[in-house]
């Protein structure tokens, strides 16, 4: 169901659930995703861990399609967001897009102001009252904990902002068009250790609201914000289960290496 | 002596080989902008403003001046040829870096490239062989006229115009059009919105940079232009430029003639109008994207 806007007030609906059946992705003829299946519980937050080149940011993308950007993909499988279909010839990317925002590793933001950022997907969607927006901008960067940093310098330039402020604007921006799912494809990499804080809070209070998918190269992270972790290695999934239970009792003795470092 | 007084001594010999070079160039521009005031301060104290660059009648022999003909040549050709080669130029650059496969950029750039390093005597060639007849099957008349000429350097500016639109659009991140993209904005809403909307700076450098080249052309346009040193009541009808008149009447005025400091005047209207767009660029220009 699609969350609902009254008079400024945003009532969400409760945030999907995402399965995905029997996936493989390849760019042209490199498969990079391999017979992938698995379920996120709506409202939770999904730490996707593996060493590089394993397909976790492959994964992000295709949940919102900027996957075919690239050229030569194949994709075999099915993915539901909700009821959504996202796998599919026909799918409507534009709708599938304001379901699943979408947090890139290094900040970008729009080279407009900091109000045009978080109104921009607003705009989009056709929102044009000017009161409406700047309450709606106002929630979304509350909501991304950057209100009190940016009051009163709305109209500055996005690049004025520091690298993590950067980051929790997109968010801001992500968030603007309420979205159900947010994808975060190692939001915290570029990021200094307070400003990472910030996101990690950030990402806790999301919680129960969106279903996060995080992807991330650092453990602590997701042990500290996640509810489940899936660990990926190769293109395939190895392990997924409660953040604990991974890493505290791993199933697969790949894990256990990787969660231990003796993984190359 | 030592090392590194050696040094010392060629560094500042080096410094001063630089300086002449500098003092030299700087002398050299006064001495131009000297010569041509100086030639049209007398041309001015003796004509008087109102019969020169206002006036609409022209004939150095009888000691008519008026150059408005020419200024409203070049006006009317510059911008025929802005119009009509801005919109194509920006079609070529967005297809080569948003729509076609990007490893074919290089490509487009070295093509595009070679277009813009084609002689202007080749495009006037080029237009009295195309553009002329054209003209003059669809308008009537001769077909030499500030229409042809207008789409000579249309023609003429196009690879230029591409190229600087080209590199401006290069210079938008990848990670600008994904995070458009993954709001929910679609192909065409992210390049109205991000990708041109980011680089309005040096698109208009490009058009302005484009417009001193079309103002400053001469030969491309003096052989489909008719040169006609009348006002021009019509974009059908042969006229002449600034440029053009210039380089007609270079033969009929000597040095030493009379009127010959009328080609002065007419040099300074052009080098007024350039250094106005420099300052324009320079103004607009340095900004980064965004």
């Amino acid at each position: 169901m699609r969350n609902m806007t009254l008079g400024g007030y945003r009532v969400d609906n409760e945030a999907p659930h995402i399965n995905v059946t029997q996936l493989s992705v390849a760019y042209r003829d490199q498969w990079v995703l391999k017979d992938v299946s698995m379920t996120v519980p709506g409202g939770r937050v999904l730490a996707v861990i593996g060493p590089s080149g394993c397909g976790k940011s492959t994964l992000l993308r295709v949940l919102n399609r900027l996957v075919d950007r690239a050229s030569g993909v194949h994709i075999k499988g099915q993915v539901q967001v909700g009821n959504f279909e996202v796998i599919g010839d026909h799918v409507d990317l534009v709708e599938l897009r304001q379901k699943v925002g979408m947090v890139f590793q290094h900040p970008n933001p729009f080279p407009f102001s900091v109000f045009d950022n978080v109104a921009y997907g607003l705009r989009l969607q056709g929102v044009k009252n000017s009161n409406r927006l700047r309450i709606l901008v106002e929630e979304s960067l509350k909501q991304a904990s950057l209100w009190d940093e940016v009051r009163g310098k709305l109209r500055r330039p996005a690049s004025s902002l520091s690298g993590g402020q950067q980051q929790r604007l997109c968010i801001a921006r992500a968030l603007a068009v309420s979205p159900q799912v947010l994808l975060m494809d190692e939001p915290t990499s570029a990021l200094d250790p307070l400003s990472t804080a910030k996101i990690e809070e950030l990402v806790l209070a999301l919680k129960g609201q969106y279903t996060v998918i995080l992807v991330t190269h650092n453990l602590q992270q997701a042990a500290r914000v996640s509810d489940f972790t899936a660990f990926f290695r190769e293109g395939r999934l190895v392990e997924l289960g409660p953040t604990k239970e991974v890493f505290t009792t791993p199933r697969q003795s790949a894990t256990e290496e990787f969660l231990t470092g003796r993984y190359e | 002596m030592t090392v590194h007084q050696k040094n010392l001594r060629t560094e500042r010999v080096q410094h001063g080989l630089f300086l002449t070079a500098a003092a030299l160039l700087i002398a050299l521009g006064f001495a131009f902008w000297g010569t041509l005031g100086w030639g049209a301060l007398q041309f001015f104290l003796r004509h008087g403003l109102n019969r020169t660059i206002l006036g609409l009648q022209y004939h150095p022999i009888k000691g008519q001046f008026g150059l408005l003909p020419f200024i409203a040549g070049s006006l009317a050709v510059t911008l025929i040829a802005v119009i009509l080669a801005y919109p194509l130029a920006l079609s070529v650059a967005i297809t080569a870096t948003m729509v076609l496969p990007r490893r074919w950029l290089p490509k487009i750039r070295q093509a595009v490239g070679s277009l813009a390093a084609i002689p202007s005597v080749i495009f006037g060639w080029w237009g009295l062989a195309m553009v002329v007849p054209l003209v003059r099957n669809l308008g009537g008349g001769s077909g030499f006229s500030l229409a042809a000429a207008g789409m000579v350097l249309a023609v003429m500016i196009i690879p230029t115009l591409s190229l600087l639109a080209i590199h401006a659009a290069m210079r938008v991140p990848e990670r600008w059009v994904e995070g458009s993209l993954a709001l929910g904005a679609t192909p065409d809403q992210t390049l109205g919105r991000v990708v041109l909307q980011s680089i309005r700076a040096p698109l208009a450098e490009a058009g302005i940079v484009a417009v001193g080249r079309a103002l400053g052309e001469t030969m491309a346009v003096q052989m489909v232009i008719g040169g006609q040193p009348f006002f021009p009541h019509s974009l059908l009808a042969p006229g002449a430029t600034l440029t053009s008149e210039i380089l007609n009447d270079i033969g009929l005025l000597p040095p030493g003639a009379f009127g010959h400091r009328v080609l002065d005047v007419m040099a300074l209207l052009l080098l007024v109008a350039m250094y106005g767009l420099v300052l324009l660029v320079e103004r607009i220009g340095g900004r980064e994207v965004g």
